[in-house]
């Protein structure tokens, strides 16, 4: 099951690059897989057993016997979560280029497909080095993705996103090997836990790299800015939840001594992130820039919940995580529809486009005031539980946090009365239209999903974690009770 | 039929070596640096075979077989490389050949 | 059936707002606005069911939890998506629905012809559930959701009129300075969960009597709960935002910024008043942030020239008597106080609706005069609303503020000088009420009254309009009645089971209040007369002061002093300082890194095939040395 998620949408890439077909077709068939990917992860969830403990829908085939490497993928409940997100809004950005229409469309979308398959890999990977086969691999179509469809400034971009992943990535690599060999396995579920914090410090520097968290987040406002809005969503909205799934299943779950070490300076410049990029995104002055730092703001939050080290923090984190990713996906998207209209994304240029554009001005506004966490909102839900939890650790980082609610509350809005209200602004063209069907049908699929959690958010973070009890699932590195180290053999 | 023991035939091979070391370091023609690049492989190919007849093994003979191919391609490639500078009529000196200075 | 009759009137202004806006362009502007009131009418039935309901049921077994699945959970923590049925939602929701259902009613007429009806009637609805869910909600997290929600529509209807910049600002003041009030709220649920592990009402209050020894925790839970009732309800320091949030249409002063949510301070503290009472420094702090707003909003409302924001800082001032009630302990007779306002400051808010919608859009009083030959009903209509406001018997507001004084005498010395405070603003409210009446009604018709003034049909306005604002006028007549203190006490009982008030006024201190009370009234009453009516005497000219009070005491400038410009310096200060080198620099410190090392190495390539050579061989011996002197 979770070998078909994964390869599905490469095959679907192979498809599109190898079997010949009309152009028109290849978007439409892109499309395609990309919600045969959702309905094959809805067929996941039926089967999923969310009482139970331990690694579920298990593959495992053995790949360099020697180093006890294998093949070896499955999910646990939050993981399940994240796949799921990684699908719907692969889908909606596959769904969003095509109605926007993009240059060389088989090598575009089978990229896009390819990328589903990878960030689907690392958030199933239960061997490390499968892990980084996948984590880089997702690097490769962003690479062509930003650097050969992005904006005006997109080498620049694609440059420094690749060259900080890359410094990241490298250290990670020289952790695994090192990891792996110690352990005598690089298996996720068999090897134990280990007390180095040079290791540690390896793995948390790549993931704040990819999150990214204050004061590594220099590749973010560029590799935003510059790609397409499809692309930047799934940045935002996806890859960067592969660094926070990367926090909780190998820093936290391998190193818990280190955890515990490095606690206060990852919680200080999570806290740091969240307030810095609330307050750079009340002043940046376009609408990516402005969604750009709150996902800034977001990554910092959603680190507080994971090193908040308890029931509420890895809840709330893992809520937040799909929370954020439906909400900075659907923002971007429709940052994507405005500049389409008005060929700008500054804020000062546009205006009053609420007026006879009901269509745009709901989608807006609902995803806006999920976005600054209005109370009822999925994202107030998980704020709540990420505050709660982080409460414990000092009151502190609840005072900040609930201080960078009323923040969001200001940018949020200056965005919305920005784009929306006041008078017509000068960049907006009078017969602007309003959202077309083709893109209310990507977008309101996003608000459903978004609205449907705010009724129940529970349905995630009561379904992250063996038995609920996140704290107790981490520390025994998500098995079941009972399920001993099995693999422990010294190298040959 | 004994002949001279081994270390005469390592004696030889190494005069063979650091003459064409030194070749390879003093000469400026090129063609010459390759002629002492020959030499240098010959005194290896000397040494090859004399320690294949002193362990009485083939081993030895038959990678020297492959250095001489080896040596006979990279003639080939050398001396077309000379005439290709000859012919652009650049000076056959490779003080004067620094264009891959850093 | 008492929980499905909660349902139904917490859910159905939701269906309906959900059907509008889903609904888009295939429903009539006319249609929406039926939907939307039928919806709030059909919420108020179900209330009155519940309300029945309840009423047969013996007094202390009227508390009904019904919970439709876990909301929100974590650990150990669970909260469950559930409504609350006691005799103080249910009260609530009365006032909520009853109260909703009228204003939304005359909306129809008000927004009749406005192009955006549709949004502005999905906005209402919306409105109106989100106070149901605040005051249904059975939890402190959905009170919280609520609590939020109704922030939420209030900011959407303030900024109703989006091309109005003034308005999108109130708008998003409104909202943002309920977000701080928010923050503090949720920093004290912080504390219940880390203390007591749960938010549900019954288990927190219960547990939370275990705490009473931790002054700390329960002191900060009380005022983190009272800064966002302070917040939500415009008191001191948080009062800001209530006067700019006239802006949106009159309908939604008189639901949201005057009847409904704006009390919804006063529900905070009665309902977690187990809370409050565990740390008598808050209540007490409670009450006289109460009193200083009725007398700092009481004096501003002196000078204000717009009509909408004199009744705005009346609410403000009134609520400020509430507050005093509740910190005071006394929640039966502010929750009383809570009622009777919604009818009386509706009426005043819709009455003056009337008059703005008559003369075409325009609030200032300067610009009025002489209405009352002109609109003779809205005339009666609004001196009703006054006399009810400055609690002159037999109308409404006499019944409930006093007793709220009367209150304040049974709370030692502290409780003397809130006393004076409530009695001073009594003074004040006589004044300004009828400085406005006057400055409308009096006199004779203006220029500008003669000149824009028009009749619609030859009535004084829709019959949407006029009939609501008459039904108004019944109820703030007699809504009073239903309890005198002392005498007859329906809604004090009624509250019992849930509040057991703190303090118990004697018949002597009630009667005196209120013998001062309505003469002070009575005579603010007539000082007004006599300067704007018979103009026999003039305006004190103390310019000093005018102008303190017509800045409305340099909060807004200290706000913006304090926190508006320190954030917006910080932030620019870190958008150069910091993210600038950071993001430019990082890119540009890494080229130059590379190609600096890069020029290094380059040395090292001389291009001299013979140095090549000799390095190679240099190398070899070097490693034929150490081979053979290792082994």
């Amino acid at each position: 099951m979770t070998t078909a998620l994964i390869f599905l949408p490469v095959s679907g890439a192979l498809l599109v690059w190898l079997v010949p077909m009309p152009r028109a077709w290849v978007g439409s068939t892109a499309l395609l897989v990309s919600l045969a990917e959702v309905a094959l992860w809805i067929a996941a969830v039926a089967g999923f057993g969310f009482g139970s403990s331990g690694l579920q829908l298990e593959d495992r085939a053995s790949w360099f016997s020697d180093l006890h490497v294998s093949y070896h993928v499955g999910l646990y409940g939050f993981s399940l979560w994240l796949v799921g997100l990684t699908a719907v809004v692969l889908a909606a950005s596959v769904g969003y280029a095509c109605s926007a229409g993009r240059d060389r469309p088989r090598a575009y979308y089978g990229l896009m497909l390819l990328l589903t398959g990878a960030i689907v890999g690392v958030f199933a990977a239960q061997d490390l080095l499968l892990f980084y086969a996948f984590f880089e691999a997702m690097l490769i179509p962003l690479y062509v993705l930003v650097g050969v469809w992005g904006g005006a400034g997109r080498i620049d971009a694609t440059l420094k996103f690749v060259l900080y992943t890359m410094a990241g990535s490298l250290l990670m690599l020289a952790s695994i090997i090192v990891f792996g060999l110690s352990q005598g396995t690089f298996d996720l579920v068999d090897s134990g836990t280990s007390g180095s914090a040079w290791l540690f410090l390896g793995f948390a520097f790549a993931f704040a790299i990819k999150a990214p968290l204050f004061p590594f987040h220099g590749w973010l406002p560029d590799a935003y800015r510059e790609s397409s809005p499809e692309v930047a969503a799934v940045l935002s909205g996806v890859v960067s939840k592969a660094a926070a799934f990367g926090f909780l299943r190998i820093a936290i779950a391998k190193f818990p001594g280190p955890t515990d070490d490095f606690r206060l300076p990852i919680l200080v410049l999570a806290a740091i992130g969240l307030v810095y990029g609330s307050l750079l995104a009340f002043r940046a002055p376009d609408m990516r820039g402005v969604i750009a730092y709150s996902s800034l703001a977001q990554m910092g939050l959603i680190t507080l919940g994971l090193f908040a080290a308890n029931d509420l923090g890895f809840d709330g984190a893992v809520l937040q995580m799909v929370n954020h990713g439906l909400i900075s996906g659907a923002l971007f998207l429709l940052a994507g529809s405005v500049e389409r209209r008005t060929a700008t994304g500054e804020l000062s240029r546009l205006g009053g486009l609420a007026r006879g554009r009901p269509a745009l001005a709901t989608v807006l506004l609902t995803v806006g005031v999920i976005a600054l966490a209005v109370p009822l909102s999925s994202a107030f839900a998980g704020e709540f539980l990420i505050l709660a939890g982080v409460f414990r650790q000092g009151w502190i980082w609840a005072v900040l946090g609930a201080g960078s609610i009323v923040l969001a509350a200001m940018y949020v809005l200056r965005l919305i009365s920005a784009v929306l209200h006041r008078g017509v602004g000068r960049a907006v063209p009078e017969q602007t239209l309003d959202l077309r069907p083709a893109e209310l049908g990507i977008l309101v699929p996003l608000v459903a999903c978004l609205l449907a959690l705010s009724a129940w958010p529970a349905a995630v973070s009561e379904h992250s974690f063996a038995g609920d009890r996140p704290a107790r699932d981490v520390a025994s590195g998500f098995r079941a009770p009972g399920e001993e180290l099995t693999a422990k053999g010294a190298l040959p | 039929m004994p002949g001279p023991t081994v270390t005469w035939y390592l004696a030889v091979s190494v005069v063979l070596f650091a003459t064409g070391v030194l070749g390879v370091l003093l000469r400026r023609s090129p063609l010459i640096v390759l002629l002492s690049l020959e030499i240098m492989l010959n005194g290896a190919n000397l040494a090859l075979i004399a320690f294949s007849r002193y362990q009485g093994r083939g081993d030895g003979q038959i990678f020297a077989l492959s250095v001489m191919a080896v040596a006979a391609s990279e003639v080939v490639v050398g001396l077309g490389l000379i005439v290709a500078l000859a012919r652009r009529k650049v000076a056959l000196d490779v003080d004067k050949l620094t264009t891959l200075r850093g | 059936m008492i929980t499905t009759s909660a349902w139904v009137c917490l859910l159905s202004p939701l269906v309906a707002c959900l059907a509008i806006a889903l609904a888009g362009n295939r429903i009539s502007r006319r249609g929406s606005g039926y939907l939307a009131t039928g919806a709030v009418a059909l919420s108020f039935a179900a209330a009155v069911v519940a309300f029945v309901g309840l009423l047969g049921e013996q007094p202390d077994e009227r508390s009904h939890l019904s919970t439709a699945w876990t909301w929100l959970g974590g650990g150990s923590y669970h909260s469950g998506l559930s409504v609350l049925v006691d005799p103080l939602s249910v009260f609530m929701m009365l006032v909520v629905s009853g109260v909703g259902s009228l204003i939304v009613a005359y909306s129809l007429g008000y927004m009749d012809g406005d192009d955006e009806e549709r949004r502005f009637f999905a906005y209402m609805a919306l409105f109106v559930f989100s106070m149901l869910l605040l005051v249904q909600g059975g939890n402190l997290l959905l009170l919280l959701a609520g609590w939020g929600m109704v922030g939420l529509s209030s900011y959407l209807l303030i900024g109703f009129n989006q091309r109005r910049p003034q308005a999108i600002a109130a708008a998003k003041k409104a909202f943002v300075m309920n977000a701080f009030g928010d923050a503090t709220m949720v920093l004290a649920l912080f504390l219940l969960v880390q203390h007591t592990g749960t938010l549900d009402f019954a288990a927190t209050f219960e547990r939370a009597q275990g705490l009473a020894s931790n002054h700390w925790v329960v002191n900060l839970v009380a005022l983190g709960l009272l800064g966002g009732a302070v917040a939500k309800s415009a008191q001191l320091p948080l009062q800001t935002w209530l006067p700019d949030a006239m802006e949106g249409p009159t309908p939604v002063s008189a639901l949201i910024h005057a009847a409904t949510m704006v009390t919804a301070g006063v529900y905070l503290i009665v309902r977690a008043h187990p809370l409050f009472e565990l740390a008598p420094t808050v209540e007490d702090l409670a009450a006289g942030l109460g009193a200083a707003t009725i007398l700092l909003a009481g004096l501003i409302a002196l000078v204000q020239t717009d009509v909408k924001r004199v009744i705005a800082y009346s609410t403000m001032s009134q609520i400020g008597y509430m507050f005093l009630g509740a910190g005071l302990g006394s929640y039966a007779n502010g929750m009383f106080h809570l009622l009777t306002h919604a009818f009386f400051k509706a009426l005043l808010f819709l009455a003056a609706g009337l008059v703005i919608h008559a003369l075409a859009g325009e609030q200032d009083m300067r610009r009025m005069g002489g209405l009352r030959r002109l609109m003779p009903r809205t005339w009666l209509a609004f001196l009703v609303g006054a006399l009810a406001l400055v609690g002159v018997p037999p109308f409404s507001g006499f019944f409930s503020k006093d007793s709220i004084l009367a209150a304040a005498l049974d709370h030692g010395t502290y409780g003397y000088v809130l006393w004076a405070a409530g009695l001073g603003g009594a003074l004040l409210t006589g004044l300004y009420t009828f400085r406005m009446l006057f400055l409308v009604f009096g006199g004779e018709p203006s220029p500008f009254v003669r000149e824009h003034h028009h009749a619609h049909e030859g009535k004084e306005g829709p019959l949407s309009m006029t009939a609501t604002v008459a039904v108004l006028a019944v109820l703030a007549t007699v809504g009073g009645w239903i309890q005198l203190a002392g005498v007859w006490t329906p809604v004090s009982d009624w509250l019992f089971p849930v509040a057991e008030p703190l303090v118990e006024a004697t018949g002597r201190q009630e009667a005196i209040s209120s013998v001062l009370a309505v003469g002070l009234g009575l005579l603010g009453a007539a000082i007004a007369w006599w300067i704007y009516a018979a103009r026999r005497g003039r305006v004190p000219r103390l310019r000093a002061v005018r102008t303190l009070l017509e800045r409305k005491f340099y909060f807004d400038e200290a706000y913006d002093l304090v926190f508006y410009w320190p954030a917006a310096a910080i932030s620019r200060a870190w958008g150069s300082l910091v993210e600038g080198p950071l993001v430019g620099g990082a890119g540009a410190g890494l080229g130059q890194a590379t190609r600096g090392a890069g020029r290094l190495t380059a040395r090292a390539q001389t291009g001299l095939l013979r140095s090549y050579a000799l390095a190679i061989a240099a190398s070899l011996a070097v490693l034929a040395v150490v081979f053979i002197s290792v082994r």
